[in-house]
Formats: structure tokens, sequence, C-alpha cells
């Protein structure tokens, strides 16, 4: 054996607690794979909030619209790479579209994620933005001339009778993009919960928590992402547009608690055998991640911060404060969230009678600078994206059509 | 959400309807065709990919090569399998057959034997040695099932050859305690693994042979002086060498000064008799 790798099994064994069998010492899923259903629910959560504004036409989101739909694009490119980080040769990945496996719930994620990706999200920003983007052509120079043309897929039309159509498009892509979302990530979260062998995973809920989580950190995502570029373009922030984005993501935190309190209480009453070592890991390992983390900082105190601003005479730039906090604090929940899942179902031993510990690299193929990059890279991808996209309402170059009657 | 699900199919349906009946929209938007293209390339693309990538038995027996059945069939043989060995060897596979030993392959223990099959006389299969092979199954280990044989090598008879006491054809334990175990289970399966294991229970407990009719009236006695102890580990003792055919001389039996050890304590105040972990 490799004289290094001993090395690190050694210093992990100092951390072993109870007995546990040989092959769990080391955990196999490492922060790689919290990285990734942490990115694939900000994708789902900032598409269902596009979706507010088109489907169920919450007019005041209209700011966040398409920059919800870039965000979720920019995280969408970045979260199959903490997988193919993780598994090593990243050549090979492109083999589960050759030899589809239906029997597979991981194989099939390539097409649950190339159909999201190709038919969803990039249609759906591409039939949005096409109009502007011939209009922007023509004013363009140089090199953006050329990208704005790349991307338009040298489309000229900007008949109103072709723009009309661009809007039912988008208008029906969304429709099919909700269940689209809910199927990336309810199927992140059926990976996990369909591991029967492992009881802090193994549950039917696990999808729809995963779904809610993902809510509940796309909304606050958008939230900051708002917040810091309108910031930084020096423009004024649209209260309106704010106060909504609180109240969803105040009620969908609630949801997510509700959710995670009936998992728990379930799981309670159940009392399984795995109930006691389940009890150590939640007030041992994970006490801090879980409890004061997942929990305190990062579900009630974001809920307590939003309710109180939302429902309060506060002066605007005081609620605005609060709502930055809270979803900053929603982010840090969400990440320890799935850190607890997938750190936390592998602490502890299929013997049910003993605990490991994790031990996070600071270099490597799977250690903590790949991580931060992976969290960093999604963001370079939507400055770059905000560039060439830009979702500014002074960067549109023809105004919001009117309610489009029912023929 | 119903409403703009029925306004999009409402327009795709006028749309497609305009189409039909040659109206002035019955071109297909560009960007349809825009995009119909990128998506017909990608279609066409994956197709060309299969077709260069998919090897060509893939999914004829199952989600794998199938040819890679084949190419596994010719690597060179290691292991001749139970039925070769039983062809030369019949009344040794018969004994293991009938055995505790039942489920396992000849050559778990003895290693690939195909060389050995095809020359027989001129290359000969391993023949296990000392303690190490048997104990890559009967070391203690927690994980192990219940019931199933397992030593702990520092207790069970240290230094001896398993098979001095065991036929690995037929593994039975070669004496099993009955009587006494038969109430007194976990002293009798303390005992078995201490190095008390050589030791009959009488050789310390004077026993009656009513108490097996009734244990209660019929007391066994115990040792209940340090002396008794010392008769084996006080530093000048001379234990049998012979105890139940095990020969005692190749223990380091630990020998204590009677009179300076433990102070006024007795033996089993410090030390459990049946299973004194002291050496």
């Amino acid at each position: 054996m490799d004289p290094e790798h001993l090395a690190q099994l050694e210093s992990a064994l100092a951390h072993v607690t109870g007995f546990i069998y040989p092959n769990e010492v080391e955990l196999h899923w490492s922060i790689l794979i919290v990285i990734y259903p942490y990115l694939t629910g900000l994708v789902a959560g900032a598409f269902i909030l596009a979706s507010l504004e088109k489907v169920f036409n919450v007019k005041e989101l209209q700011p966040t619209y398409r920059l919800a739909l870039l965000t979720a694009l920019a995280f969408l490119i970045v979260a199959p790479m903490p997988l193919q980080a993780h598994l090593g040769h990243p050549e090979r990945a492109f083999e589960i579209f050759l030899t589809p496996n239906s029997a597979s719930a991981m194989a099939m994620f390539g097409f649950v994620y190339a159909w999201y990706l190709m038919v969803v999200l990039l249609m759906e920003i591409w039939f949005d933005y096409r109009a502007d983007l011939v209009r922007w052509r023509q004013s363009d120079k140089g090199v953006m001339k050329l990208v704005h043309w790349v991307v338009s897929l040298g489309s000229r039309d900007v008949s109103p009778a072709a723009v009309a159509f661009d809007r039912k498009a988008v208008q029906f892509i969304t429709i099919v993009g909700i269940p689209s979302a809910f199927l990336l990530h309810g199927y992140v979260g059926f990976i996990f919960g369909s591991v029967k062998a492992n009881p802090w995973w193994s549950s039917v809920l696990m999808p729809i928590v995963f779904l809610f989580s993902a809510i509940v950190s796309g909304i606050s995502m958008v939230l900051l992402i708002y917040y810091v570029t309108t910031l930084l373009r020096r423009k004024e922030l649209d209260m309106k547009c704010l106060n909504t984005l609180a109240s969803f993501l105040l009620y969908a935190l609630i949801i997510d608690l509700s959710l995670e309190a009936l998992d728990f209480i379930h799981r309670l009453y159940e009392s399984e055998e795995s109930i006691e070592i389940l009890e150590q890991l939640i007030f041992g390992k994970l006490f801090l991640s879980l409890t004061i983390v997942q929990i305190l900082l990062g579900t009630i105190v974001p809920m307590v911060f939003l309710a109180a601003a939302r429902f309060s005479e506060l002066p605007d730039e005081m609620k605005r404060m609060i709502y930055f906090v809270a979803a900053l604090l929603v982010q840090v929940g969400i990440f320890s969230t799935r850190w607890n899942v997938v750190i936390g179902g592998q602490l502890f031993s299929k013997s049910l009678r003993g605990l490991t510990a994790y031990k996070l690299e600071l270099g490597g193929q799977e250690g903590l600078l790949v991580a931060i990059g992976l969290l960093v890279l999604p963001f370079l991808i939507l400055a770059l994206l905000l560039k060439i996209l830009p979702p500014w309402e002074e960067a549109k170059t023809s105004p919001e059509p009117s309610e489009a009657p029912l023929a | 959400m119903i409403k703009s699900l029925l306004r999009s199919v409402i327009a795709l349906r006028t749309w497609i309807r305009g189409w039909r009946r040659g109206s002035s929209s019955r071109k297909i938007p560009t960007q349809v065709i825009q995009l119909g293209v990128i998506f017909l390339a990608v279609g066409v693309g994956m197709f060309l990919l299969r077709q260069k990538f998919v090897p060509e038995t893939f999914g004829d027996l199952g989600h794998y090569r199938a040819a890679a059945v084949a190419a596994n069939a010719e690597l060179e043989l290691r292991y001749a399998g139970w039925q070769e060995c039983a062809a030369c060897h019949p009344d040794k596979v018969e004994t293991k057959n009938a055995s505790f030993h039942r489920n396992v392959s000849c050559e778990a223990c003895h290693g690939p034997a195909s060389d050995h099959t095809n020359r027989p006389m001129r290359l000969r299969p391993e023949l296990p040695t000392g303690r190490e092979p048997c104990l890559a199954c009967h070391r203690y280990l927690a994980s192990r099932p219940t019931g199933f044989p397992q030593i702990i090598e520092e207790r069970h008879n240290p230094v001896r050859a398993c098979t001095g006491c065991h036929d690995a054809h037929d593994p039975t334990p070669p004496e099993s305690i009955q009587e006494c175990s038969a109430c007194h289970n976990t002293i009798a399966r303390s005992k078995a693994v201490s190095p008390h294991a050589p030791l009959d229970c009488e050789v310390c407990h004077d026993t009656p042979a009513e108490h097996k009719m009734q244990p209660r009236a019929h007391v066994p006695k115990k040792p209940f002086e340090r002396e008794f102890c010392g008769t084996c580990h006080a530093r000048d003792a001379q234990p049998p060498e012979v105890i139940r055919d095990v020969d005692l001389t190749v223990y380091d039996i630990p020998r204590i000064d009677l009179i300076t050890h433990g102070g006024t304590f007795v033996c089993w105040q410090c030390h459990y008799q049946h299973s004194p972990e002291a050496r």
C-alpha cells in the first residue's frame, strides 16, 4: 500500500470510536459530493424562482427573472464538475450517453442533466434573449458583435410575429421546466433516498426535502446576487422585488423546516435499530454542523430575521440589510445541510456500532482548494454571462409586453 | 399555472391550424428552424459517436460487451476446481465434503492448483503450515457471525500449529467439554480460549458425582487459599508435566513468590481464574 495513504489511514483511525468495518474508516464521498447537490439545488431553486414570474405571474419578481435564469445556467455548467473531479477520467463521461443504462439512477443523471441544460434552460434563455440579441448585434462593435451573432445562432427575425412566438415558447418551456427542475433536484434526493443500507439517507421524503431546500437555496442565492450586482452597478434596489423575494424565501424556509421536522419525528417515532447510532451522530459528530449551523443559524435565525423585517415598519435600508444577512445565513445553512447528508451518512458504521471521522485535505483532487475553486467558478461564469447577456432593465431593447390575450 | 398552460396550448393549436390552412403564418418560424438544425446536429453527432465508440457486441447479453466473456475465457486458468482434485484424492475430498469445511474449496487452502493438475508429479500445490492460513478465517473478529469458530491466537494454545490438534479436512474440535459446559457455558467458553484451557474443571474444583444430579445439594469445592494456585505458579512449584495429553512443559507458566506477591490478597481478587490474563 502507498505509504502516504497508509499514514492517512492511520491518522483517520485515531478518530474512530466503537466498532466499524475496515472499509468504513475513510469516507468515499468527499466534499466534492457535498458541493454537487449544493450546486444542483441552486440551479433548480433559481429556475423555480424564474418560473414564478413567467408562469405564476408574480410581476414583482420581474427584475430577477433573467438574472435567475443566468444564475441557474452558471451553476448548472459547474454542477457535474465535482462529480467528474471525484470520479476521475472526465473524458469518459460522455460514454453514459452512448450506452444508456436505465437500471442505474446515477447513469441516467446524464440524461436528466442534458434535458435540463439543452431543452429547458438554454432554450428558454435563447428564446427570451433572441430579439434583444438581434438588436444588440446591430449596435455592437468588435468581438461582442461576433459573440452576439454566435449566441443568436445567426437569427435576424425581429418581426412582431417572431417576437410573439418567442414569448409563447418561453412560457411553454417554463411550464415544462418546472417539473424538469423538480426532476433535476428530486433526482439528487432520490440517489440518496434510495440507498436502503444507509438509515441516515434511506427515506422517501429525501427527494422532497431536497427539492424544498433547493428552492430555499435558489431564492436566497438570487437575492444575494441581485443585491450585490445592483450595488456594484450603483443602481437602486427594487424594494418590491426584494420584499417579494424575502416573502417567498420565508415561505419556502417554513415548508423546508416542516419537512425536515416531519422526517426527524418520523425517524424518532419509528425508532428503528439505527436510532441509537443516529442519536450519537446528531449529538456528537454533527452537533455543530446540524444543530447549530443548519437548524439554528441556517434556518431559524433567518426565518426570524425575514419575518421581523418583512412584516415590520423598518426603513428600507434596514430591511434589505436584514434580507441580505438572512440570505447569507441560508446559504451557509444549506451548504451544511448538504454536508450533513453526504458526510453525516458516512460517519457511522453499517454495523451501527461505531463512528469514524472525515478528514478534509487541503490540496489534492478532492481537497479544500478544488472545492473552493468549484464554488467560485459559477460566479466567474455568471460574470461572463452577465457581460454577454446583460439581464438589466436598461439593456432591454423592447418594452415588456402586455399580457397576451387568450386566443 | 393551469391558465398559463391553457394559454400556451391554445396558442400552439392556433399556430398549427394557421400553418395547416396555409395562412400567412404557415412558415415555420426561423428561430425554430435554427434550433432544429442544432438539435439535429447533436442527434446526428450522437448517432455517429455511437457507431464509432459503442463496441459491436455491447448489449447482446446485458448492459456490457458480450465479447468480454470470451476475452475472459481466453485468460490462462490458474484454478483447477475441486472436481479435478477429487479425481486423484477422492478420500480427502470425501472427508472434507462431510465436514464443517464442506463449503471451503481445496484451492482456498492449497492455492491455485492448475499447474499441479497439468503436471501432478513435478509441481506440487502448497501445503499450508503454521497457524496463519487458518487464522485468515478463524482469528477472532467481532464482525464474524455469532457461532463461527474463532480464536484469540495469543490465548488459544499459543505457538502450536493448528494441525497438531485439528484435521484440516475434518476440523471438528478434537475434544469439546461436554458435561460442565452444559450448565456453566460462559465459564467454559472463557476457559476454552484461555491459558487454562488444558486444565479440567476438576483440577481446581473437587466435584462430587452427585452434583450432576442435584447441583444445589452437592456443591463442588472451590480453592480457598493462595497455596492452591501456588501448586503450579509458585516459584518452586513442580506442576505435572502432562495434563489431558497436553504437554505442559512447552508453556511458560507464570511464576510468583507466594510470600511477597499481592500482599494479603487471595489470587482471585486480582486474577479471573477462568481466564487469567497475566503471563
